[in-house]
């Protein structure tokens, strides 16, 4: 205490309207020079400085142990510790603690404390704790200034709708937003833009308000805040590449598509045209099914594309039960058709589900229940 | 005499509660203990008076309470009279008690407090935002989650420094109930203004304003005012400071 009010002194010494208060009052030399120009700083400044020179100290110490470990790792896998890199150190592991389990994230790992650990957010206040934002007490100040920034921009394009009323001018038609084949952000997304958390709720208010802005006469004004929040919708078929034709020596062209698979069956098919519609799977007509179900599995892409009577199949298949076999097959002439097909069909196709592939493999029986599923029938006693 | 006192009550218990939770040494030292006395007795040293006349008020629809049936009777001292069967407010008494809170604004502003903005409603709340971020303060017009203030240690995920004073511009949230910001206000020993509409309870804002809380005309002119008693708040500490 004594020590602040010498500090105060000190000052009030510097300032030349304060000379005669000064002089009356005693001044003590020994106060810390220092002390006079000290910042204040808030406890909340404080507490985060603390907080961040732990959190560093920690890094330090992980980014050395992980260092270490790295160096160790390659003596024993007999590597060179210098040229080690990040991917030999992934490997490494793998090798050395080979593990059986699905989730990727529970296998054992080794990755810089970089990515281990969850980044920390910045300070959100200055020296004197006075928070940066303006809506920092609503707890999400990124989102909710992004909805105030779109009422913003709604008003905008209000304002200006309402000058080109008042001079009588008509909007030019050609010159709308066109929205369609877009869509908003999702929210995962969203989120990470804001870098906050956002409920359900709150993304229903966003999408309703940018809907809002779009509808708006004027709205490609803001063309460039509007695309800022939406994402092109991209056609799925054009992910894939459509593969070309090839042609054998009677030039007939063809189409084989090898490791088609459903269940446990792996099948390879020949997709060629012209044709007669004539089928052969292992040597055998379509009567290799026996199952009505099957064969229409296998027809089901052909009559979909109307090609039933220009295309000849051969199918070697192995593995699994009819089933799978037909499915495997189907997905095959799905596949290899959409070289013969033009490009609208293709997507019918992919609508219609032809195109993906079923992921769906037997579940195991558990013990202590009669199947996947199924239970014992239960009895008291 | 009352007014400064009350100024001086509140202007005191800001000071005790930084030192207590925020702000360790004095917020400014250049401006000497005496220079600080003579700022806080001065009846108007901001001038807020010159801010608006009770014409303005008439003009911005201010008189305007609701109906006689949802009158409070807290509300009373501030009644002029019903017209149409409409409470009709006093506008002498409401730029009185408009003054005082301006003033209080002013000297938190040239303190360098921290004032946070308060309303609920889809209608003016873009208006109430946009004034807090022109005056360089705070706003929150969103659902109140409960424990900003009384948990903000917690829900922040850190020390956090919390408003000097709250300016409500209306104290009712959107399902007629009183805003829970103003009992946790009460609760953390921060000031309160807030504009009371004839169906509202004064008892917990530490500077209640009767006037109408509904308008737009009404909004926009409580936010042009105490912008600018804000800004000629830090206006002055600019000029003292030099």
């Amino acid at each position: 205490m004594l020590r602040k009010f010498n500090a105060r002194l000190l000052q009030l010494s510097n300032n030349a309207a304060c000379t005669q208060l000064v002089s009356k009052l005693p001044l003590c030399t020994s106060a810390p020079i220092e002390d006079a120009n000290k910042k204040v700083v808030s406890k909340a400044m404080k507490a985060y400085l603390e907080r961040a020179k732990e959190h560093d100290e920690f890094m330090a110490q992980k980014n050395l142990e992980f260092q270490i470990g790295k160096r160790h790792l390659a003596n024993m896998m007999g590597e060179n510790p210098e040229t080690f890199t990040q991917e030999d150190v992934d490997n490494a592991i793998s090798y050395l603690f080979p593990s059986g389990l699905f989730e990727k994230k529970a296998r054992p790992l080794m990755k810089p404390p970089e990515e281990v650990f969850p980044q920390r957010k910045a300070a959100e206040f200055d020296l004197m704790g006075r928070p940066h934002h303006f809506l920092f007490y609503t707890g999400k100040p990124n989102f909710y200034k992004l909805l105030y920034d779109i009422v913003e921009r709604v008003n905008e394009c209000n304002r200006y709708e309402d000058a080109m009323n008042r001079k009588s001018i008509q909007r030019d038609p050609n010159l709308v937003l066109e929205m369609s084949g877009y869509q908003w952000l999702d929210k995962d997304a969203l989120e990470k833009q804001c870098v906050e958390g956002i409920n359900d709720k709150e993304y229903n208010n966003f999408k309703d308000a940018m809907e809002r802005l779009t509808k708006l006469p004027y709205s490609y004004k803001v063309k460039d805040f509007i695309m800022e929040y939406s994402r092109p919708l991209m056609m799925q078929t054009k992910t894939h590449d459509v593969p070309e034709l090839q042609y054998d020596k009677d030039g007939k062209a063809f189409i084989t598509t090898y490791e088609c698979l459903r269940k446990r069956a792996r099948a390879d098919v020949t997709v060629s045209s012209p044709g007669t519609g004539k089928i052969t799977i292992n040597g055998e007509g379509i009567n290799y099914f026996d199952d009505i179900h099957c064969r229409e599995q296998l027809l089901f892409p052909l009559i979909f594309t109307n090609l039933h009577k220009n295309v000849d199949v051969v199918a070697n298949v192995e593995g699994g039960g009819p089933a799978g076999q037909a499915g495997a097959i189907r997905w095959g002439i799905a596949w290899s058709l959409r070289s013969f097909v033009d490009q609208e069909i293709v997507e019918k196709m992919r609508i219609a589900g032809l195109l993906t592939r079923d992921y769906r493999i037997r579940e195991r029986k558990k013990p202590g229940q009669a199947g996947a599923r199924k239970k014992f029938t239960w009895k008291k006693r | 005499m009352m007014n400064t006192l009350k100024v001086l009550r509140v202007l005191r218990r800001v000071q005790i509660r930084e030192l207590g939770t925020a702000v360790q040494a004095s917020p400014e030292e250049s401006i000497t203990v005496d220079k600080e006395q003579e700022i806080l007795k001065h009846p108007d040293y901001f001038n807020v008076h010159n801010l608006f006349t009770v014409e303005d008020l008439f003009n911005a629809k201010v008189h305007f309470g609701h109906k006689l049936g949802s009158l409070n009777e807290k509300m009373v001292p501030f009644i002029y009279g019903s017209r149409l069967g409409h409470t009709i407010f006093d506008l002498d008494t409401t730029a009185e008690y408009l003054r005082k809170a301006l003033n209080v604004t002013a000297h938190v502003a040239y303190r360098e407090g921290l004032i946070l903005f308060f309303h609920r409603g889809a209608q003016n709340m873009h208006l109430v935002e946009r004034t807090a971020m022109e005056c360089g303060e705070y706003a929150h017009t969103r659902f109140w989650r409960g424990g900003i203030f009384t948990n903000a240690n917690k829900q922040f995920g850190a020390v956090t420094r919390l408003p000097d004073l709250c300016i409500f511009m209306n104290t009712l949230n959107n399902v007629l109930i009183e805003h829970t910001a103003i009992r946790d206000s009460a609760k953390m020993a921060i000031a309160t203004v807030g504009i009371v509409d004839s169906n509202c309870n004064p008892n917990m804002i530490t500077y209640p304003v009767p006037g109408n809380d509904d308008s737009q005309s009404a909004i926009s002119l409580y936010c042009k005012l105490f912008k600018a008693a804000i800004l000629r708040g830090k206006q002055k500490r600019k000029e003292d400071s030099q």
